[in-house]
Formats: structure tokens, C-alpha cells, sequence
């Protein structure tokens, strides 16, 4: 029995690294990634303006599961998750910026899909000692440039959080090097493809009766571009014009997002800290605790104090770490609540003047053309 | 002492009833609660109850033979350094003078002063289990009474059974202790009686980055 403790507190150090991402994976300890390791972001100059793609950055899922009871095993507290969602896009938001080689690197509430490419993604695991993430880049014709998990730990140098720094920089600079990479794998006339399918797929879902007939879907599902309207195209230019507007709106939106994160920053890194911290603290504790030899007889009160006083600790500071996020829900929650507000405001005016706009690119269409107005 | 009418409780070997998901009817243990020492068990009585069981379960003092089959000072079952022992522990768990308990549709949490908190989560077809290296626990409803159990290495089991008196002012927690060095659990109850945190008008809310900030403004 001697030997055995020890030996179990060993195997729990040694399932310790793992124990968050197996319960991210539901268990499927075979398909935890490998860790990105020390990343350099690429800032290559890029070959032209043709590769400038512009980048849309959804928010991310959450990764709840809808089964609450699994969110204790899990470690999963729903609304630092939420309020993750909304804050790491930002970080890879700025990899991307500081790369250099983008167009706009926006943040966006939902899908848009006629974005020139789209980031999309699933939180996997977050616990302040690693991130894990799935992510999936796709450009406008269908193409899918990236899908793949990405994993980072943080260094016992990463807390405290420094100003404007990340424990997990590195994921997000292996995904900006990888989307480089992808980009760099396509060539000029393909890059224009892109553009000129993701202005074609907007000109289409406003004005399906004039522009269907410029894309189809092959095989794959994939777009096309058939033909191309001719230059100096009036209808076209209103379409870019109306597409411009539409790119101040989610600026709009984006300015919102940074705010979140500006405003959770702070919080979120303490958060983070205190989370790693735990997990350590916890694990060396329980390690300790099955490691240690009683000299209390079975049965007497010293003994029975003994394990239940390292039962309790062990239960208070879990339950420490449930009020800390109690916490960091209490001063996080306000902004979240008021930052969704205004994205929703913002979506709902955005989506009612596309409405209005696209009746009346229709109307005007239909007094060019001659064909008559449709509503959708 | 108590007001409260106990359900039998598991002895050593038996198997305790399995707990439900819901109560048997709406009981709402919600609220703040301070410890009534006149309501509540006297330990020296309990203890001298224990005591007169196990004679009892020893069988009746024959020819020559002692009343107390208790080896008080020996070490094997039933030793008095365990039944002894036993009464400590009872009184080192059920020390908490205030209780603060939140409950809501699908979970409750029972905060202890001066010890850790007892939460359990209601799921449908599902007993609420909370797995540790050092401990196991599990929680549910038992009719109207919610009941926690913890069990710990070394022999021992600990029970906790809630029940609040019909007029909702008023709650009992039956602690039960179940140690594999004694035949005979040991059972105390305490009673809290329901009082108001707010009145002295300080309302206290926790921030992960300030602590815990407290106002005098009405919410």
C-alpha cells in the first residue's frame, strides 16, 4: 500500500498535463495536437495588392456542451466561455494585422459568405494553461485553406500577463503563418478569383435576377466565376458602393469587439492566472496528500481529521475557483450584455437598411433593364 | 431535541437508498441560516447514546462479565479511542454557525462557514456524483429531505440529511458518521434557524480583480 501511493500520485502528475484537453476531446486522448511551440510571426511583404485578401473572423463557438452536467467534470464555466468566444478572434484578429499581409482583418458577429475568406472555429479546451482551438479558413469560392486544430501551452513566463501580450500568441501566429502558407500555395489569377467570386457572391444576394447568371457551383460545390460584367459596369459599381457600406457597419462592429476585449483584458488574464495556478496548486496537493503516510491509528479522530481535512481543502479551493468566476462574470458580464446589445442593435439596422437597399438596387435594376422588381 | 422527524439512517453494511433528481414536493431551502444551540443535539448525550447501543448489541452483562463490552484503550473495532473519536469528528464537521444555501431549479449550494460547500446538481435520471482522488460525493433528494454523502478514505462515510420544517423557518442537518472501526453510526442534528444578512444594510458582491466589493446603496 506504501508503494502504491506514491505511485499513483506519480500517474496523476503524469495524466495531470492532459487531464483539461482529454475532457475537451471527451476522452479521446489520441487526438490531443501537439502543442504549436515558440512561433515567429511571418511578415513577408506580400506580392502585390491582388493578395490582399480581406478577412473576416467570426466569433467563436463556444464549445458548451449541452449536457450542463459534464460543464463541472469539465471545468467549463459557460460564461467565461462565451466571453471567450467574443475575445480570442481579437488576438488572431491582430496576429493577422501585424503580419502585414492582409487587406481588413475584421471580427464579425456571424458568417458572412461572401467574405474573400472566412475564419471560422470552436474553442476545444481553455484553462490557462493551454488553448485549444479548431479552426477552419475557407475563401469565397468554397476553397477550404485551413482545418485544424490548433494547441499551445503557456509557460510559467507568460503570467503575470504583460500589457498587450498572450500566453498563446504562438497559436495565433501559426495560424496567420498557416494562412500565409495557403495563400502562398495559390497564384495571382486564382487570388483574383477569389475577389472577384466573394463581389459576385454579394452582388448576387442582393441582386440574384442580374447576377446569378455571372456564378455557378461545380462539382465540389465549389463557385465559379462564368463571366465577369464588363469594366466601368454602373450596377456593379453600386454594388461595391453598397458593399463598402456594408464594411463601415461591421467596422462598426469590430470597434465593439475591440472594446470587449480592451475592457476584459485585465480580468481575463488574472482569470487565466489563477486558473493555471490552481490546477497546479491542485495537483501537486492531491499528489502530495496520496503520497503521504499516516502515522494516526485507523479509526481515531487524528485519522479521520487527517483525510477529511484533505478532503475539505481540496473542495474549498475548487470552490474558490467557482467564485472567482463567479467573479470575473460579475465585472465581465455588464460589458458583455452591453457589447451584444449593440452588435445586435447594429445587426438589426444593418440587416433591415440591406433590406432596404437591395429593394431599391431591384427598383433600379428594374427601370434600367426593364425586368420587373422582385422581392425576396 | 429536534422538531424533525429523521428517516432511518444506513448503519455499517447496509446500502443507502438511491437519491432521486427531484424532491418529492417543493422545498426551498434558500436563504440564510444561523446556528440555535438550545434546538440543537447535546454531544455528550449523543455520545453517551452510542455508548449504551453498543453495550446493548454487546448483550447484557453476565456472571463475572462487565457491563461495557467497550475496549475502551484498545485499538480493534469498537475501541473507545474510535467511538471517542467518531463523537470529535461529528462535532469538527457540524462546527459551521452560518449557512448561506442558494437553490435553484437544477442545483443548490449550501455554504458552511469555516468549511467546504455542499452543491449538488439536479438531472433528470441522474445521481449527482462528484469524483476526487481524495473523496467521493454524491447528493439528491430523499422525498422532501435533500441528502449529501461523502465518502472518504480510512473507513469513513459522512451524511448529511436536510430537512426544512413546514413553515420554511427553520432547517435541520442530520450529520451521520459512518466509521468501519465502529458498528454503530453516530448521528448529530443541528438546527439553524433563518435570519436576514442584509440588515444591517451592506450588500456585498465578488470581483475577480477588486475582491469582494460591498455598498450601502439599495439595489
Amino acid at each position: 500500500m506504501i508503494g502504491l501511493r506514491p505511485a499513483l500520485a506519480l500517474l496523476l502528475l503524469a495524466l495531470f498535463s492532459g487531464r483539461s484537453l482529454a475532457q475537451g476531446f471527451a476522452g479521446d486522448v489520441d487526438a490531443l495536437p501537439t502543442p504549436v511551440g515558440t512561433v515567429a510571426l511571418r511578415v513577408d511583404e506580400p506580392p502585390g495588392d491582388y493578395a490582399l485578401l480581406d478577412v473576416g473572423v467570426v466569433i467563436l463557438d463556444p464549445g458548451i456542451p449541452a449536457d450542463t452536467a459534464s460543464h463541472g467534470e469539465g471545468g467549463i464555466f459557460p460564461e467565461i466561455r462565451r466571453a471567450e468566444a467574443r475575445y480570442l478572434p481579437v488576438l488572431l484578429r491582430d496576429a493577422l494585422i501585424d503580419a502585414g499581409n492582409w487587406g481588413a482583418v475584421r471580427v464579425l458577429p456571424e458568417a458572412m459568405a461572401s467574405a474573400e475568406l472566412l475564419v471560422t472555429g470552436e474553442i476545444l479546451a481553455s484553462d490557462g494553461m493551454s488553448l485549444t482551438l479548431r479552426l477552419r479558413a475557407a475563401d469565397a469560392t468554397g476553397r477550404t485553406w485551413l482545418d485544424r486544430i490548433y494547441r499551445d501551452e503557456a509557460r510559467e513566463a507568460d503570467y503575470p500577463v504583460a500589457p498587450g501580450a498572450d500566453p498563446f500568441a504562438d497559436l495565433y501566429r501559426q495560424v496567420a503563418n498557416d494562412l500565409l502558407a495557403a495563400r502562398e500555395r495559390l497564384g495571382e489569377r486564382q487570388l483574383l478569383q477569389i475577389r472577384q467570386v466573394a463581389l459576385l457572391r454579394f452582388a448576387s444576394e442582393l441582386s440574384p435576377e442580374a447576377f446569378s447568371s455571372y456564378l455557378r457551383r461545380d462539382g465540389s460545390g465549389d463557385y465559379v466565376a462564368l463571366r465577369l460584367p464588363a469594366e466601368g459596369d454602373p450596377m456593379i459599381a453600386r454594388v461595391e458602393r453598397i458593399r463598402n457600406q456594408e464594411f463601415l457597419f461591421i467596422d462598426t462592429v469590430d470597434e465593439q469587439y475591440t472594446a470587449l476585449f480592451e475592457e476584459m483584458a485585465p480580468t481575463y488574464s488574472l482569470w487565466r492566472q489563477f486558473l493555471r495556478e490552481s490546477a497546479i496548486f491542485r495537483a501537486q496537493y492531491e499528489a502530495r496528500v496520496l503520497a503521504r503516510d499516516s502515522d494516526a491509528r485507523r479509526g481515531s479522530f487524528a485519522a479521520m481529521q487527517e483525510v477529511y481535512d484533505a478532503y475539505k481543502w481540496s473542495r474549498i479551493h475548487a470552490q474558490d475557483l467557482d467564485e472567482l468566476a463567479q467573479g470575473f462574470d460579475n465585472e465581465v458580464a455588464p460589458t458583455v450584455i452591453e457589447v451584444s446589445g449593440r452588435v445586435y442593435r447594429l445587426n438589426g439596422a444593418l440587416d433591415a437598411q440591406y433590406g432596404e437597399w437591395r429593394q431599391i438596387l431591384r427598383e433600379i435594376f428594374a427601370l434600367e433593364t426593364g425586368l420587373p422588381i422582385t422581392t425576396r | 431535541m429536534s422538531l424533525f422527524i429523521l428517516a432511518p439512517l444506513p448503519g455499517c453494511g447496509e446500502q443507502p437508498r438511491p437519491l432521486e433528481s427531484r424532491a418529492s414536493g417543493p422545498v426551498d431551502f434558500s436563504g440564510a441560516w444561523e446556528l440555535d444551540y438550545s434546538q440543537s443535539d447535546n454531544l455528550q448525550a449523543r455520545l453517551n447514546a452510542l455508548v449504551r447501543e453498543l453495550q446493548r448489541q454487546a448483550g447484557p452483562p453476565g456472571y463475572n462479565q462487565p457491563a461495557a463490552a467497550i475496549s475502551i484503550g484498545a485499538s480493534g473495532r469498537n475501541s473507545g479511542a474510535s467511538i471517542v473519536g467518531l463523537a470529535q469528528m461529528a462535532e469538527y464537521i457540524t462546527r459551521s454557525q452560518l449557512l448561506e444555501i442558494t437553490q435553484g431549479d437544477s442545483d443548490i449550494l449550501v455554504k458552511r462557514e469555516e468549511n467546504f460547500a455542499l452543491g449538488c446538481e439536479f438531472h433528470p435520471g441522474q445521481t449527482s456524483t462528484l469524483e476526487t482522488p481524495l473523496g467521493r460525493e454524491t447528493c439528491g433528494w430523499d422525498g422532501h429531505q435533500l441528502l449529501f454523502r461523502v465518502f472518504l478514505p480510512e473507513g469513513l462515510t459522512i451524511q448529511h440529511r436536510l430537512t426544512l420544517d413546514p413553515a420554511g423557518d427553520r432547517l435541520n442537518i442530520a450529520t451521520t458518521l459512518v466509521s468501519d472501526r465502529v458498528s454503530t453510526p453516530f448521528t448529530v442534528n443541528r438546527v439553524y434557524n433563518r435570519y436576514d444578512p442584509t440588515a444591517n444594510g451592506i450588500r456585498c458582491r465578488l470581483t475577480l480583480t477588486r475582491g469582494r466589493v460591498c455598498t450601502t446603496e439599495s439595489p
